[in-house]
């Protein structure tokens, strides 16, 4: 698969092979933690020590929707782009997003990775591990990809350095 | 004669300052916290690369020291970006 800036406003994702196609159509999938109450923690971490009862309060009633909101419309962003990947049988998949839809792609992908790490209790060590690994058992694969989401997010941010915003800002 | 002076003394209350911390999290790119810092606050990516890398090395960084109202939205935006931020009172 390759990742590169289509034009001004575009981001090709060129020769997506089968299983690259399966792993970015899990992307809104996994992000849907209800039910899972750590993904949850994390997804929604303290914001301040207990000491601050008031704010962690106004933040529960006022902040978390608004979090949650930006979150699910992430994720509504990337399940959308990923109804217009062209298919055809036998040969690789393309997929054209705006650059405008980056932000809501990293965030996705931040998403998936955060609760695929939290779910699979990756320590700080295995996270940070750049070898192949010697087994592949189920979590030596969840493991890998997390990390092609880092690739991909690595890739999203290089191509949207230049890309203007919506607001027309560099 | 005594002369009587008298003093008015108006004080100013300042609000006590807040910090704004970012702490260490294996799963945030380097990059996308950069990034994160440039947007949020709008800071160089010099600056924003010092703050990532405080963050990294030392696991957790002040990356804005200011009024509380305004510190609270900035907790409010990075948590947006998924990235752990608390709000503390500056010593």
């Amino acid at each position: 698969m390759l990742i590169h800036r289509l034009n001004e406003d575009s981001i090709e994702f060129a020769d997506i092979e089968p299983i690259e196609a399966d792993l970015l159509r899990q992307i809104p999938v996994l992000c849907d933690v209800r039910g899972d109450s750590r993904a949850e923690s994390r997804l929604f971490s303290n914001p301040a020590d207990s000491g601050e009862v008031q704010f962690l309060t106004d933040w529960e009633e006022y902040v978390r929707p608004e979090l949650r909101h930006i979150f699910v419309s992430a994720r509504a962003t990337v399940e959308k782009d990923l109804g217009t990947m062209v298919d055809r049988a036998g040969f690789p998949s393309r997929l054209v997003i705006l650059c405008a839809h980056g932000e809501a792609w990293l965030n996705a992908l931040n998403q998936a990775r955060l609760i695929l790490a939290t779910k699979f209790e990756f320590s700080d060590e295995e996270l940070s591990l750049h070898e192949v690994p010697r087994s592949f058992s189920r979590r030596d694969l969840v493991l890998l990809q997390i990390n092609f989401y880092a690739a991909i997010q690595e890739r999203i941010i290089d191509t949207l350095e230049g890309c203007t915003d919506a607001d027309g800002r560099e | 004669m005594a002369e009587t002076v008298v003093q008015h003394e108006t004080k100013v209350e300042i609000g006590t300052p807040w910090n704004v911390v970012v702490h260490n999290d294996p799963v945030n790119l380097m990059s996308y916290v950069t990034m994160v810092f440039q947007k949020v606050f709008g800071y160089s990516k010099e600056k924003a690369q010092k703050h990532m890398l405080e963050v990294h090395h030392n696991g957790r960084s002040i990356v804005w020291t200011g009024v509380r109202e305004r510190a609270e939205l900035y907790v409010q935006q990075l948590h947006g970006y998924l990235l752990l931020a608390t709000l503390e009172k500056s010593d």
